[in-house]
């Protein structure tokens, strides 16, 4: 589940650094990686061109940018970026749904688009800037994709709306006057099993309408 | 017409649901959003396959793992992939993840019985039931009769929160976090596993993520986090992986559903034979996990008036997860299956299917609600089955329901405050279906105040009694009690009020948009609760009163146009118009919200969810959402929510399980009639439909001329 227009962050993820282990197919995949990456800035002094760092097994002490401010943390190297966020920091706002990307529940912003935070290593998103469901707000006012939830019921449970949210903002970051179809097949990484999509729907209509500030 | 289509209900309320910003902001916590300090992490060691004996564990090196605090293998011998055979506790996520990685469980595996069609008793060795002479006399009289065989995929919940439990035990006192559809019965479970008194544990479920049935009491996961936290005096948090939540939490149970109906000359169904075969657990039903249940029941027949109907069911028992209660037990199965007869019986008598529903309608209220659903849908334009030119097939078809409505225990508190905050307080949990909403709508409109004097709180064990959120019982079991409690709150302030202004009878008061008013005099509300010399005054009513008033059957009926690709076997579901019947409607959002959701759920059953176990193993294969499909964003048709009538007289009535219910056979039946063949069996895959396509094409009609 891409959503990110191909400009994947440097780096492995989750499941590539799972499966990396594997011969073969690691070696055609981590190939992919780099030349969809071709062009890209290295996100930090600690990412260097060949893509190889070293973090200690045992946990290392990083610095993550999250919902502007930095966070220090000691993580290992397997820990997700979800895990990092709700487990080590209390935002607890990401949810852990399906645990691989086939859900939408853990959407968060990297750089302003939308990434499944359980597929991401935690130390990955060192360098780019995570907002979470917690940072949409601003000076105590709902963003305008969070008000038109509001003002359209957008939500049964509530479990994946932060999810769907999140996504919906990077969506119309990347289409600001998306319509219907736009926006259906947009959101189509998100799954909400109340099924409260009519209403997400025309909440996320009502935002691309009304305009983003 | 008896309905509105701008659903504008009785009491008016079109407001948000009163949590939604706690959900938009991400405040809400859920009970897998609690990790307290020195928190232990359990989880359930699982067999790995259908029925296996354990061959080998490396226990030692799991337990070697840092961080593991104890490993524990109860039995050898799994019978389902998901049984729970031991169990594995790490002072955090990593080392328990690491410990399991290490136990390296292999298994010798057995035969396991994976399929329904295959284990079921044949239906003429079953023990025919009591009445088989009078339904074989009726389909003897029967001017014409017809049978078929329908059957129905096991489907698990997915809630998207997964059971789990924190519990923080204090010596002679706990704490404890859980994701419930009964905040009283998880409470009193883990009060008996902790061996404390009922007032000593503060359970919370302020905010659950979804239940659909299967979370009922503490279950499995409060049980080892309950035992846990009082063995290591810590914090424990079991929550279920979603692998484990497929294979162990309760699922709908699959179903084969014979029939064989007659018919009288003029279309009336005379009676006949019925047998159905469910899937249970390998030891039969309702024993998902520990205070769970549900059978392999159907309710078949049902709805339509079929005359005398001899019926047999027998529970099959499968090498797979326990059935549990899933939204509407045995009932979406069931009307897939019969609403497929009524079609199968309509083109027998050479009837429109809508006719012969009208015809042999057991429900007047429904009978007037086919008639409407009819008109929006565009029923007069429906062609006859198969019929449409190209390859893209339309078809209708329509799925009736209802639902039951009885009395139920609960009460509702409410303290009103010096400065005017009305806090009303149950101790029902709001598990997505908006209970908070509508138990905060009913005691604002009755008093006639403003959301903003509203403060809500539901979802404690320690808040005024509430009822288990299963049946479809939440709503009108507390509404009359918060009605009961308004007047009581009215009363109390108009007393104030009243000795005040001097006035003898408080009668003589009105309150109207929050003002209270007589003879010429005003005081708003917030004026007059200032006027107690004290610091609130609180209210509660466990009574029906006046406001029990006389149940609607919360009748359904549902249309659906479907488009169907025939050379890919893709079905699109267009519209659907849902008529729904909650008697006394209270919130518009929150209702529609339900129904819209209700009918995408059934069609996600309809066409895509599907527990499929190996045949060899006896393992799930799709355990997960990438491979278990449930119904997104891009299959959502457009849906016509329309609440049937906007009445006074009758009271607040079920809502949650009844729109669930006409779905798969409206859809079922719209695809028969777009393609001139019937797809027997759930869910409708595009391999399914590309096979009844051509089991009627030219080729098949050649093979079977002779």
């Amino acid at each position: 589940m891409q959503r990110d227009n191909g400009s994947k962050p440097d780096g492995v993820s989750r499941r590539q650094f799972l499966q990396g282990a594997g011969g073969a197919a690691a070696g055609s995949m981590l190939l992919g990686l780099s030349q969809s990456s071709h062009g890209e800035q290295p996100a930090t002094g600690v990412t260097a061109r060949s893509g190889v760092r070293q973090y200690a097994a045992s946990g290392s002490v990083v610095t993550l940018q999250i919902n502007g401010s930095p966070a220090q943390l000691t993580i290992t190297p397997e820990t997700t970026l979800l895990q990092a966020l709700r487990e080590l920091l209390n935002l607890t706002g990401a949810k852990e749904v399906c645990d691989r990307g086939a859900c939408g529940a853990c959407t968060v912003l990297l750089d302003g688009r939308s990434v499944n935070s359980c597929m991401m290593l935690a130390i990955d998103a060192v360098g780019h800037k995570v907002t979470t469901i917690e940072g949409l707000a601003k000076d105590g006012k709902l963003d305008p994709v969070q008000r038109a939830f509001v003002d359209h019921d957008a939500c049964q449970c509530g479990y994946c709306i932060p999810g769907f949210v999140v996504r919906s903002r990077a969506l119309l970051n990347e289409t600001p006057a998306a319509k219907s179809d736009t926006i259906r097949h947009g959101l189509s990484g998100n799954i909400c099993r109340c099924a409260a999509y009519q209403r997400i729907f025309a909440a996320v209509e009502a935002a691309a309408k009304g305009g983003l500030k | 017409m008896t309905y509105r289509s701008d659903n504008h209900v009785a009491l008016e309320n079109d407001g948000p649901r009163l949590d939604i910003v706690e959900k938009v902001t991400g405040k809400a916590r859920f009970t897998t959003d609690y990790y307290l300090p020195q928190m232990l992490w359990a989880a359930y060691i699982i067999c790995d396959y259908g029925d296996a004996h354990v061959r080998k564990s490396n226990i030692g090196a799991a337990r070697a793992v840092k961080g593991v605090l104890e490993v524990q293998i109860d039995k050898q011998d799994g019978q389902y992939h998901g049984d729970r055979l031991g169990h594995i506790c790490a002072e955090s996520r990593q080392a328990l993840e690491r410990g399991l990685a290490a136990l390296d469980l292999k298994f010798r595996i057995r035969n396991p019985k994976t399929r329904l069609e295959d284990e079921r008793t044949p239906r003429d060795k079953l023990t025919p039931a009591q009445n088989d002479a009078e339904a074989q006399k009726a389909l003897k009289e029967s001017a014409l009769a017809a049978e078929a065989e329908f059957q129905t995929q096991v489907q698990t919940h997915v809630a998207l929160e997964p059971h789990g439990c924190v519990v923080d035990y204090r010596g002679d006192s706990a704490v404890a976090y859980g994701s419930t559809q009964s905040n009283i019965a998880f409470r009193n479970d883990l009060a008996r596993e902790l061996k404390l008194r009922q007032d000593q544990v503060e359970f919370h479920c302020e905010y659950v993520g979804g239940g659909f049935g299967a979370k009922f009491g503490c279950d499995s996961e409060g049980v080892l986090a309950a035992k846990l936290s009082k063995k290591y005096s810590r914090p424990c948090r079991v929550i279920r992986t979603r692998k484990q939540e497929h294979l162990d939490t309760g699922n709908r149970p699959g179903s084969i559903q014979y029939m064989r109906i007659g018919l009288s000359r003029d279309g009336k169904m005379r009676g006949g034979k019925i047998a159905t075969w469910g899937s249970v657990g390998p030891t039969g039903g309702g024993q998902a996990s520990a205070g769970g249940g549900g059978g392999g029941g159907v309710r078949n027949p049902s709805r339509y008036n079929f005359g005398a109907i001899a019926k047999v069911h027998e529970d099959v028992s499968l090498n797979g997860g326990y059935p549990r209660a899933m939204r509407a037990p045995g009932n979406p199965q069931a009307m897939f299956a019969i609403e497929l007869m009524m079609d199968h019986l309509a083109e027998k008598a050479g009837k429109d299917p809508l006719e012969f529903r009208l015809l042999n309608e057991t429900s007047d209220i429904r009978r007037e609600m086919l008639k409407v659903g009819a008109e929006l849908i565009g029923w007069s334009h429906r062609k006859p089955n198969g019929t449409t030119h190209g390859p893209i097939k339309r078809g209708l078809g329509v799925g009736v329901a209802d639902w039951g409505n009885g009395r139920g225990n609960a009460t509702i508190g409410i303290n009103v405050y010096r400065d005017g905050t009305v806090e009303v307080l149950s101790g029902a949990q709001d598990i997505g279906t908006g209970y908070r909403t509508m138990i905060g709508d009913v005691v604002r409109t009755h008093l006639g105040l403003p959301r903003e004097l509203l403060v809500v709180k539901v979802g404690r064990s320690d808040y005024p009694e509430g009822p288990a959120s299963g049946g479809s019982m939440t709503s009108r079991a507390t509404a009359p009690k918060g009605f009961m409690a308004a007047d009581l709150a009215r009363e109390g302030i108009r007393r104030l009020v009243a000795k005040e202004w001097g006035i003898q009878k408080v009668d003589d008061i009105a309150l109207e948009n929050g003002v209270f008013k007589a003879g010429g005099k005003s005081m708003d509300w917030a004026k007059a609760c200032r006027l107690m010399m004290r610091d609130r005054l609180s209210f509660s009513s466990a009574e029906d009163g006046q406001y029990w008033k006389t149940p609607t059957g919360s009748e359904a009926v549902q249309f659906a146009d479907v488009s169907v690709d025939t050379e890919t076997g893709i079905i699109r579901v267009n519209k659907v118009v849902a008529l729904q019947n909650v008697g006394l409607p209270v919130n518009r959002n929150t209702i529609e919200n339900q129904i819209c959701g209700a009918v995408i759920q059934g069609l996600s059953f309809c066409l895509f969810e599907d527990r499929i176990l190996n045949r060899q193993t006896g393992a799930m294969v799709n355990p997960n959402m990438d491979m278990y499909k449930i119904a997104g964003p891009v299959d959502v048709p457009e849906i016509v929510p329309i609440i049937w009538r906007e009445d006074r007289d009758v009271g607040v009535n079920s809502l949650g399980e009844p729109p669930v219910i006409p779905t798969p056979g409206a859809i079922a039946t719209a695809v028969a009639n777009a393609i001139g063949t019937q797809v027997r069996s759930m869910p409708l895959t595009p391999d399914k439909v590309l096979a009844a396509i051509a089991s009627v094409g030219p080729a098949a009609r050649k093979a079977k001329a002779p």
